[in-house]
């Protein structure tokens, strides 16, 4: 059995049958694509017309693709991407939309069915295109806003549009429910480990993952073990536990906007300052940064990475941390979402520093790190799963050339990813959470 | 009217109205889109540095990403360079300078004019075939991308024609460049062109979205 194995069953059962549960599409042809284009009329803002109208057509963005640089396939340019966007907005929002009406074609339901693949199998929303671009176009916003439309026309991946139902439907992801939550606090605490559900007040409020509570007990167990060696005041609430939705990625944004008031209303009813999002690289952005739009004003509490909390308790010495006496060499994969689109690069380091983890650095790292290919909701779709593996050989060929004995990265999608994509290629390098690393090493 | 007053007069004219007109038409309809700004606490509130850096910094190497594109890099900066050098330093288009500005400066000799200018256009001819021949640009372009090649050539070529006085007799020969500069001020407003216009303020958006992020873009 590889090291992955064991891994990726599991994570298949968990998937098998989602994309069953996929709805049917409503509507004529016509309707579906009014619904597109409604999103795409309400979600264009002038710096998204920016960077519609500025752009040269130079061809840089492919560079910086790992599906592109992976199989050298034009149509992985990211700003080819977001085509049906650009049509929309030159005949129907733009300035010179009169003269575009007159020498171009409307959107189709055909031309959004032909972009299903290279919005959500072939883009991960990694943000690395954004860096890349000499006009300084920013691409992934636009993929955000293309999913969303397709969503609305009824064409999101069965896979994703199943978990969607599940969890619209049932509550659940990946069969995460409340039930399955409760059952795993109480496992924890027969286990000794303390972990406080719906306390009156907190300072801190703690989410967790549908993939910790179903795949990896042991990295919800590591997280409570963190934050009581913090010392912190903190708490899980039993009606917002869940920050793996996949509504962050899914493009659901009716789905979307209730689980986050649903979040932001559990943290104001027990007062936390802090909301800790777990090793969940979709849910940071989403509440870091988009949740304050939905809401319509700045959040009343910060919002924190758990490796950027663990980087400032342990430079703030309320953390300590034992070093190994044999750590081994290790690489840290920054996570796109929490990285390149969160502004968490050191934190992570400090942590592993503190544990005196010899870091070896991939060749390209922090903010122009390459995308594990698994984000945005690519890992869970099925017939992606030979580009992804493409994409995969990009980091693990980085991952090998840093010479380190594992691999240890700070969000749960990139851990699934790199087992699936190393178990399909027979590499055994081990890869870590940062969180479980840190409950091992906490003094 | 000859072809050369056509040409100095009216076209060049309402070309300049075509182009003031449409350049502002565009301008204002895309900011009109303007919406709600971003409510999260920003982890570095320094957006006029942030975006200022980016329009300087999305000017230079991309560092470890940069291997994959210095052609792009290169040949961009050659026949901009080139463009800039032979439209500013040309001694013919002293006298246009000095009318509108009031003041001058000193020219290249007509030689050096001669070669940057055919350099110019040999590159950008190579880009407009690598825009024919390469995959990813030749899913990309559009319409736009030959044209607004094409009309910066133009100028270039019959700048030559006129200096080297071939081809039609030197009024016509001096007509058709000025009529190629007209072409220029007609598409400004419709094209690609646009990007002198619209370049820094995508970069400083650029900078300024991610800086609040954090993350120097």
């Amino acid at each position: 059995m590889s090291t992955h194995e064991a891994s990726v069953s599991r994570f298949q059962a968990l998937v098998a049958g989602l994309a069953a549960r996929a709805p049917a599409p409503s509507g004529s042809e016509s309707e579906r694509v009014e619904r597109a284009k409604g999103v795409f009329r309400k979600r264009l803002n002038a710096g998204m017309a920016l960077n519609l109208e500025c752009c040269l057509h130079c061809g840089m963005c492919a560079e910086a693709c790992h599906f592109y640089e992976s199989t050298q396939d034009p149509k992985y340019t990211p700003i080819h991407k977001v085509e049906p966007l650009r049509r929309f907005y030159r005949r129907e929002l733009g300035p010179l939309r009169w003269l575009h009406r007159l020498v171009s074609h409307d959107v189709s339901l055909q031309q959004l069915e032909q972009w299903q693949e290279l919005v959500f199998d072939s883009c991960t929303e990694c943000g690395r295109c954004d860096l890349i671009c000499p006009m300084g176009i920013e691409i992934s916003p636009m993929i955000g806003v293309m999913r969303e439309g397709l969503t609305e026309a009824g064409l999101m991946p069965a896979e994703l549009a199943g978990a969607s139902a599940e969890q619209i439907e049932d509550g659940r992801v990946l069969g995460a429910g409340v039930q399955e939550f409760d059952a795993m606090v109480g496992a924890l605490r027969g286990q000794g480990v303390d972990v406080p559900v719906d306390k009156d007040q907190a300072d801190v409020m703690v989410l967790t993952t549908a993939l910790e509570i179903r795949m990896w007990p042991d990295a919800l167990a590591a997280l409570a073990k963190v934050m009581n060696a913090s010392g912190a005041n903190w708490s899980m609430r039993r009606a917002a536990f869940d920050a793996s939705g996949f509504e962050y990625t899914s493009g659901n944004a009716q789905a979307r906007r209730a689980m986050t008031r649903k979040i932001i209303d559990e943290a104001a009813a027990c007062g936390a300052k802090t909301l800790i999002v777990p090793e969940c690289g979709h849910a940071y952005p989403a509440l870091r940064w988009k949740a304050a739009d939905e809401h319509g004003a700045p959040l009343p509490f910060e919002v924190l990475a758990i490796s950027e909390f663990i980087g400032r308790e342990i430079d703030a010495g309320r953390l300590k941390l034992r070093k190994s006496a044999n750590g081994g060499s290790m690489t840290y994969h920054d996570p796109c979402k929490v990285g390149r689109l969160g502004g968490v690069f050191d934190e992570p380091r400090t942590a592993l520093a503190a544990m005196g983890v010899e870091l070896k650095e991939m060749e390209s790292h922090g903010k122009t790190q390459y995308c594990c290919g698994g984000g945005g909701g690519v890992m869970l779709i099925d017939r992606a799963a030979p580009l992804r593996k493409r994409a995969f050989e990009i980091k693990m060929r980085q991952v090998d050339d840093t010479g380190a004995d594992a691999v240890v990265t700070s969000c749960e999608s990139c851990r699934m990813n790199f087992a699936i994509g190393g178990d399909g290629a027979n590499w055994q390098t081990p890869v870590k959470s940062l969180v479980q690393m840190v409950a091992e090493h906490l003094d | 009217m000859t072809l050369l007053d056509f040409a100095r007069g009216p076209a060049m004219q309402w070309a300049f109205v075509i182009f003031g007109i449409g350049v502002g038409w565009r301008l204002v309809g895309m900011f009109l889109l303007l919406r709600d700004r971003a409510k999260a606490t920003a982890r570095r509130d320094a957006p006029v540095s942030d975006g200022t850096r980016a329009i300087i910094m999305r000017s230079l190497p991309a560092k470890e990403l940069e291997h994959h594109i210095v052609f792009q890099h290169v040949s961009g900066y050659a026949w901009h360079i080139g463009f800039f050098i032979t439209v500013l330093f040309f001694g013919p288009h002293m006298p246009f300078w000095k009318s509108i500005l009031g003041f001058d400066w000193p020219t290249l000799p007509s030689e050096v004019i001669t070669v940057v200018g055919a350099i110019t256009i040999a590159v950008l001819i190579s880009l407009l075939v690598r825009r024919l021949s390469h995959p990813v640009l030749r899913v990309i372009s559009t319409a736009d991308d030959y044209i607004s090649v094409i009309v910066t050539i133009l100028p270039l070529l019959t700048g030559l024609i006129s200096y080297a006085n071939i081809g039609f007799n030197k009024e016509t020969n001096l007509a058709l460049h000025l009529l190629s500069i007209v072409l220029v001020l007609v598409w400004f407003p419709f094209g690609k062109l646009m990007h002198l216009f619209l370049a820094f303020p995508t970069r400083y958006k650029a900078g300024a979205d991610y800086g609040r992020k954090g993350v120097a873009a």
